[in-house]
This record gives C-alpha cells, sequence and structure tokens, in this order.
C-alpha cells in the first residue's frame, strides 16, 4: 500500500511537471511564433517598394482598423486618403481615367485632395502622409 | 507702309476698345455711392430710425455701398430736404412688385457685380421672373416672395455665413415663414405641412438635426432663384444629382418608361417628395409595407421579380446579421476582429449596392452582388467562428494548466512529508 502510494505520488509528480513545462512553454512559444494578426493601433503602415508601385494607379491598404486608399498619380506622387466613403461607408476606387477617386455604392466622387466633388459624399476623406524611405512607401496619420 | 499702318490700326483699335471697358465701368460703377460720407445712416442713426431688420454687418455695409444706391438721393448731403429730394433721385421704399427690378439694377449687371465678385452670376432677376414667385409677381401679386423676403432688406449676410437668412441650415425656415403660413398656402392650393414633413425624413434630419451641411434644403431640389415644383419628368434628375446611380439604374428600366405613361412621378412614387424615410427592404416584396404591390398582383412578372428580389436581399442580410453577431462577439472576448471587420466592410458594401441595384429591377443583377456577400459574410462568420473556437482552447487550456499546477502542488506536499518521514525514522 505505502508502495502504491509513492508510485502515486511519482507518476503525479511526473505528469504534472511534463503538463508544467508545457503550460509555461506554450505561451513563449506563443509568444515567439504570433498568430497572422494586424496591430490595431498604428501611426504608421508600409505600403510596398515604390518602384514596384505602376503610375496612374491605387491600392487598398489595411491601416490598422481603417482601410486607407493609396493612389500614384500620373506624375509619379503619392496620396493616401481614407478609403471609407462618408456617405455610407463603402470602399472607395481610383479611377485611372478620369482620375478622380469614386465609390461605387452610390457614384459619389472625391478629387484627388479627398474633397466630395458630387454625389451624395457629405464630407472630404480623411488624409494621411505619404513618404517614400529608402524606395520604401511608407503612410503615416496627418498632425 | 501698309502694313506699319495695319499694325497702328490695331493698336489704336485695342487701346479705344479697352478705355471704353474702363469708362463704361467707372460709369456703371457711380450708380453704387461710398458708404463713408455716408449722412443717411448717420442720420437715422441719431434719431434711431434705422430699418428693423438693418445689420451693422449687412454684406452692401461692409462693401462700403450707401443706403442711396439703392433708395436715391443725396447721402453727402446732411439736410434732409436734399439728401432724400426726389431731384436727388430719391426713390424710398420701393413697391413690393419693383423689389426685383430694384436690386437688378446691381445685381443684373455684370459690370458693376465683377468688381466685387469676379465669378458672381447675374441671371438671378431673370431665373426669378421664370419662377412661381416671379410669374405670379408680374400678375400683380402682392404676396409672393421677392427678393427681400428670402434675403432680407438690411441684414443681408453671404449664403455662407451661418448668419444668412439663405445658408443651408436657415433655408427650411425661411421657406417655411410663407409657405408654413396656411392661410396664405389656401390662396394658392398648397399645403402648408411641407416643414414638418421634411423635418422627419432623412434629408431633413440630416440637415436640421445633424447640422449636415451636405443634406440638401428646400433650394437644391426646387431651385433658388427659379423655383419651381420639378416636373414629371425631371423628378428623377432632381433627385439624381445626388443618388446618381440609383437615378442611371431607374432611368435605363422599363419601368421608367412606364412611370411617364402613367404619369407617376418617378422616385416620388415609392419615397414620397418632402417625408423621404430611410428606405427599408420591405418596400420591395410583396408584404404588407411593400411599394411594388401598389401596383403589381400576384402571377405578373414585377410581382415574381419583388418577391425574387426581397428574397436575395433578405437571404444576404441574414448572413450579414450572422457574421456581425460573431463579430461583436468576437470583439466582446477580446479576440483578434481586425480582419473580420475588413470583410464585413466588404460585406456590407455588396449589400448597399444590393439595395441599390433595386432600381434596375432585375433579379440576375442583385443576385449577382447579394451572392458575393453572402459569399464574404460567410468567410467573416467562419473566420469569427474560429477565433471564438480559439477563445474557448485558451480559456480551457488555463483551466487545464491550472488543475495541473494544482496536482503537482499537492503531489510535491506528500512528495516532502513522505521524504520527512522517512528521515525521521
Amino acid at each position: 500500500m505505502k508502495l502504491d502510494r509513492r508510485k502515486f505520488l511519482n507518476t503525479l509528480l511526473g505528469v504534472g511537471g511534463i503538463g508544467g513545462i508545457l503550460a509555461v512553454f506554450y505561451p513563449i512559444i506563443s509568444f515567439l511564433i504570433p498568430p497572422k494578426s494586424a496591430e490595431p493601433k498604428v501611426n504608421s503602415v508600409k505600403a510596398g517598394i515604390s518602384a514596384e508601385f505602376p503610375t496612374n494607379s491605387y491600392k487598398i491598404i489595411k491601416f490598422g482598423r481603417k482601410p486607407v486608399i493609396l493612389i500614384k498619380t500620373e506624375d509619379n506622387q503619392y496620396k493616401a486618403l481614407s478609403a471609407s466613403c462618408t456617405h455610407l461607408d463603402c470602399i472607395v476606387q481610383y479611377k485611372s481615367d478620369t482620375k478622380q477617386i469614386w465609390c461605387a455604392c452610390h457614384n459619389g466622387i472625391y478629387d484627388l485632395n479627398g474633397r466630395n466633388v458630387s454625389g451624395p459624399p457629405p464630407r472630404p476623406l480623411e488624409e494621411y502622409d505619404v513618404k517614400v524611405i529608402k524606395e520604401e512607401i511608407v503612410i503615416t496619420k496627418m498632425g | 507702309m501698309r502694313t506699319r499702318f495695319f499694325y497702328l490700326s490695331i493698336y489704336f483699335i485695342t487701346i479705344s476698345s479697352l478705355l471704353g471697358v474702363v469708362i463704361s465701368g467707372q460709369k456703371e460703377n457711380k450708380t453704387i455711392q461710398s458708404s463713408k460720407e455716408d449722412h443717411c445712416y448717420s442720420c437715422h442713426k441719431e434719431i434711431d430710425n434705422l430699418p428693423k431688420d438693418f445689420s451693422e454687418n449687412d454684406i452692401h455695409r461692409h462693401a462700403n455701398i450707401s443706403c442711396s444706391s439703392c433708395h436715391g438721393g443725396d447721402p453727402t448731403s446732411d439736410d434732409q430736404e436734399v439728401a432724400m429730394s426726389p431731384s436727388k433721385g430719391f426713390v424710398g421704399a420701393p413697391k413690393h412688385k419693383d423689389i426685383p427690378k430694384f436690386c437688378g439694377k446691381c445685381h443684373s449687371n455684370i459690370n458693376i457685380m465683377r468688381v466685387f465678385q469676379p465669378r458672381i452670376a447675374t441671371d438671378q432677376v431673370e431665373q426669378y421672373y421664370t419662377s412661381m414667385h416671379g410669374k405670379k409677381l408680374l400678375t400683380g401679386d402682392e404676396n409672393v416672395a421677392e427678393c427681400a423676403s428670402c434675403h432680407s432688406a438690411h441684414a443681408i449676410f453671404p449664403a455662407k455665413d451661418p448668419r444668412s437668412t439663405v445658408y443651408a441650415l436657415n433655408v427650411p425656415g425661411t421657406c417655411n415663414k410663407c409657405h408654413g403660413n396656411s392661410e396664405l398656402m389656401k390662396k394658392y392650393n398648397l399645403p402648408s405641412n411641407q416643414l414638418e414633413e421634411y423635418s422627419k425624413s432623412v434629408h431633413g434630419v440630416a440637415l436640421l438635426k445633424m447640422k449636415d451641411l451636405g443634406a440638401p434644403a428646400c433650394n437644391d431640389c426646387h431651385g433658388n432663384h427659379g423655383a419651381m415644383p420639378p416636373g414629371i419628368t425631371s423628378i428623377s434628375h432632381v433627385c439624381g444629382t445626388c443618388h446618381v446611380s440609383n437615378m442611371e439604374y431607374f432611368s435605363s428600366t422599363r419601368m421608367a418608361k412606364a412611370f411617364q405613361e402613367q404619369d407617376f412621378h418617378g422616385c416620388e412614387q415609392c419615397h414620397g417628395n418632402h417625408t423621404v424615410l430611410k428606405p427599408t427592404d420591405e418596400m420591395i416584396g410583396v408584404g404588407k409595407d411593400s411599394k411594388c404591390v401598389d401596383c403589381h398582383s400576384s402571377g405578373d412578372e414585377g410581382y415574381t421579380v419583388a418577391k425574387k428580389i426581397y428574397s436575395l436581399l433578405t437571404n444576404l442580410k441574414n448572413q450579414f446579421s450572422l457574421a456581425d453577431a460573431k463579430y461583436l462577439e468576437v470583439k466582446k472576448k477580446g479576440m483578434n476582429d481586425i480582419e473580420i471587420g475588413f470583410l464585413l466592410q466588404d460585406a456590407k458594401q455588396a449589400l448597399i449596392q444590393s439595395r441599390t441595384l433595386i432600381h434596375t429591377f432585375d433579379s440576375t443583377k442583385v443576385g449577382a452582388k447579394t451572392k458575393d456577400g453572402i459569399e464574404i459574410s460567410n468567410k467573416a462568420s467562419l473566420l469569427a467562428q474560429k477565433e471564438i473556437d480559439e477563445y474557448y482552447t485558451r480559456r480551457n487550456g488555463f483551466a487545464v494548466a491550472t488543475l495541473v499546477f494544482l496536482l503537482v502542488v499537492i503531489a510535491l506536499y506528500f512528495k516532502i512529508k513522505d521524504k520527512k518521514k522517512k528521515t525521521e525514522k
């Protein structure tokens, strides 16, 4: 009986020890290999290599929780504006033929400075700052 | 020699024309007297006899335009007999019927107006006479609105100035001064509850409650100086100035032609005019709130299409709501919700676009968009479910780990006790 108790205790300690080691190492491993997730609060975002971004085109960048439209104009200038239409929050697009920002939901139109030009949008789009640092496009919040 | 004469002639003609323009401009501007040497203002102020609505910040006063520029007389004289003498052109207060022409003396003359605002329009009076107000005024109607009824007479501000009677937020109140007068409106067989109706509408709430200057006021649909009720054919164009896609979709349908043939008022037929409420999905379909059943009945093509479109929309709306509920749960549990948020934004966009596509009355087009939306909603739902499962895995894992540590501690306690007993022996 005494022997059984000791054996039981040793088994318990062994299993518990392994469990304890796992419980300690699991969060460490999880920290070292995090799940794929975007940073919720960001002040700047890298948006790719400048040379790989075609002229007179656009892409939508995830700026934390907010979508941002990054446009490379015909004269190779960058414009970054909030991509959420101020009417009903649809994602806007860049129209390379008219050089305007367009919302497909209700045909709202903004100019390249984000000013609402026609259609239902009541307000302009929020502007972001764009810099090219060592060939890399970096979008930052204004102010 | 002939060439030199030719060039000299061109120079002469050009200089003469320029001088002509300058002289004519100066001549025109002589009708405007400066308020700097204005005895009208100083005397009337002294005897406390300024007009009731007088404002020191009036746009004309700010531009140094004297009272005499409109009322005539000689502002340089401090003798009332001279200053207000008809021989000096004094006309006093204009008659109601003469006011548009009275203001038009300057406002219809680009040579005068461009001095103050180079891009200003000078067709206000011309437009006014095409309006219902202007037409009635010409027939001798003393009640209709003229310039001062809307702009005031002596407290005029630019339309972008919040103090102006025609500032976007003030327009409904300004129009309502007359249009809310039931006694007055009875004479014209017009209702007088437009402001009440408008205030409840999606436009009125946006403008008057939320102070959203992008929302339309009365003049955005009816026009300003040429104010008229929009005609049957122009209604969809009036609404279409803002709701462009809806107008484009509707105009290219068979329904648009049928509406015209039946004398139906385009957008107004389903959405109303002053009481345009936030549209609901129940407006389509065949339920009790449906607008389609006003004309379509069971068995006809329109009835079937309406039923189908409603079912497509409801399906997407349900899938979106399901995903949205899971998204809220993910957020509440403090799990990673960012990607789900982006997906739901896309799904919401598909729902909005599907609702706009209703105006095509084509279930195939609506169906294609709702299909996209459902796919995105399902993707968001799956991702949200994964996050919720992850939350429970972590919680259960924590419980198991706690239990394991507890058992280890207990086992260690007994082990140490055993060891002690052994050494004591």
